[in-house]
């Protein structure tokens, strides 16, 4: 297997299933974890990450097509994804896509857990990548997380790109609606403040 | 050009001499002590500065063999931090500055420690983990600022360590202590909840179970646990950032960076990603005034902008990422 690209956690191989090109993503023990939490923290995530991609799809979603999970080693087999990582090619469109996307896994209480740019490929298509952080939650605050998190990566990373948090929260609140769209926002500006500004009390 | 920094934020009233060499030429400190399982109390720690502050001031012209006359700058952290505390230092400074008729810069305290840890390791453009009582935050500097690409969603680690060494009865600030005891224990690992949420952090929840084992555990062994946990928390996060901005340095400072055994995790985890980690030294990880100093320096001999005296003031929830940077 030849590695095409090491993540933020998992190492990404290129590999062939059935004749077609696949993708072995690899969670690989991680040094500075003792023993016990990280092996459970990987084969978790690598239960969930299975569980959850399929999950998305089935909320109009598009993710990589799962082969075959193997928590044991953390490792699982799925479809190859040609195209960009959205990171090199954001655009306001692009934005607006990936706001619909967020709305799509929230309206079936699928909490992404990692929206950053690095975890969405580009070809004609906008698919979702990485759901090892994601879980099941109802709690507007959860989805806000997740909102939060974009909100982030936008005005730091993307600083450059105008106008790319505004065009998310357009494709969000398309899917979603005005109502559960500002009480959403409502609750990224309380965490907000929660974080940034906590000091010795 | 030699800069007087005036550090108050918090638990430190700390005056510093620094030249534009960047060397550090005396660091006078007196440190509010909160009694035992007690948090710090602004008021009381802004009494405590406002007799120390004298005191601390001689102390640190004294060792740079200085007077004021000798001076070009006076810098004083102007936030984020408490409001008492903080107006002592704004306090102290406009007296000193006005005075003997110096410029007087306000600087944000965050960006001391990452502009002194810069400057003593000799990291570029790295990563930064800011770990303090105030602060958890992971930052890269970008387009004139200071980006925050992950934080804690709750309390600091600083606060975790804290609060739960409180609760356990100890003499604040606690992490020493916990380090200490966790470096005892024989390397039972008790589970305890580990959140991350892409490059941020939540803390909460491991504050109250911690608490909870201790009743049931031995005190070594949940200070290991939460060590563990909540540093392979903060590895992860870092190591996520630096995959995603693609920083080949980073960089640990702020008070918390003392403990060996997170400086450790941090180093494993840049391996991963090819970067070279640096560390603060120990002896500056913590609040000073150097840190003020320095920043100072670098501030004034850049933009050559000064405060009115009337106009400084400090502000307490002064984020570090509405900062302009007109020197890097
Ligand atoms: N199915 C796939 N097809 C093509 N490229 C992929 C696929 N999965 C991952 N990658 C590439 O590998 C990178 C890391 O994968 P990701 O699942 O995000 O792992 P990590 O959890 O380590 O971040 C992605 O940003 C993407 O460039
Ligand atoms: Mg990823």
């Amino acid at each position: 297997m030849q590695l095409l690209k090491q993540g933020a956690e998992a190492d990404i191989y290129v590999t062939e299933w059935h004749g077609k090109k696949a993708v072995s993503k690899v969670r690989s023990p991680k040094a500075y974890r003792h023993e016990a939490l990280d092996s459970a923290v990987r084969r978790q995530r690598t239960v969930h990450e299975a569980h959850l991609m399929s999950a998305a799809k089935a909320a109009g979603v598009s993710t990589p097509f799962v082969h075959f999970v193997d928590p044991d080693n953390a490792e699982i087999l799925m479809e190859f994804v040609q195209g960009k990582q959205a990171k090199d090619a954001l655009d306001v469109k692009m934005c607006m896509q990936i706001g619909r996307y967020a709305a799509l896994l929230h309206g079936a209480n699928i909490i992404h857990g990692d929206l950053t740019t690095s975890n969405f490929i580009v070809n004609n298509r906008l698919v979702l990548l990485d759901f090892g952080l994601s879980y099941y939650s109802e709690r507007m605050e959860d989805m806000a997380v997740d909102v939060r998190l974009i909100k982030e990566v936008f005005t730091s990373a993307h600083v450059g790109l105008r106008g790319a948090f505004p065009a998310f929260v357009r494709g969000y609140g398309s899917v979603a609606g005005k109502k559960k769209t500002s009480q959403i926002l409502a609750n990224v500006k309380e965490i907000e403040q929660r974080g940034r500004y906590a000091r010795v009390e | 050009m030699l800069c007087l920094g005036i550090e108050s934020t918090a638990h430190t009233f700390g005056c510093a001499v620094v030249d534009e060499k960047g060397r550090i030429l005396s660091d006078a400190r007196a440190v509010y002590r909160a009694p035992e399982g007690k948090g710090i109390h602004p008021r009381e720690a802004s009494r405590h500065h406002i007799e120390a502050s004298h005191g601390v001031l001689k102390e640190a012209l004294s060792q740079a063999g200085a007077g004021m006359k000798d001076i070009d700058l006076v810098g004083y952290s102007a936030g984020p931090g408490l409001g008492p505390c903080l107006r002592v230092g704004a306090v102290v400074a406009r007296t000193v500055a006005g005075y003997h008729k110096k410029p007087l810069v306000p600087v944000n305290h965050a960006l001391g420690h990452i502009e002194l840890g810069a400057a003593l390791t000799g990291a570029s453009d790295p990563l930064v983990l800011l770990v303090s009582g105030g602060h958890t935050m992971i930052l890269a500097f970008l387009e004139k600022r200071w980006r925050v690409f992950g934080e804690t969603l709750d309390i600091t680690i600083g606060q975790l360590l804290d609060q739960f060494g409180r609760a356990m009865g100890f003499a604040s600030p606690c992490g020493g202590r916990i380090e200490k005891l966790a470096s005892e224990s024989s390397g039972q690992y008790l589970h305890l909840p580990y959140v991350v949420k892409g490059n941020d952090v939540s803390f909460s929840g491991m504050l109250t179970a911690a608490v909870k084992l201790a009743s049931t555990s031995k005190m070594a062994d949940v200070c290991y646990s939460l060590q563990e946990t909540s540093f392979a928390m903060l590895a992860e996060a870092v190591e996520r950032a630096l995959s995603f901005t693609g920083k080949k340095e980073m960089m640990i400072v702020g008070g918390v960076s003392a403990n060996k055994r997170l400086a450790q995790m941090l180093e494993m985890a840049c391996e991963r990603q090819a970067s070279r980690f640096f560390a603060c030294p120990i002896k500056y990880a913590g609040d000073n005034g150097a840190q003020i100093a320095w920043t100072a320096i670098l501030d004034y001999k850049k933009t050559k902008k000064a405060v009115k005296i009337p106009d400084a003031f400090a502000t307490q929830s002064w984020r570090l990422d509405t900062v302009d940077v007109a020197w890097r």
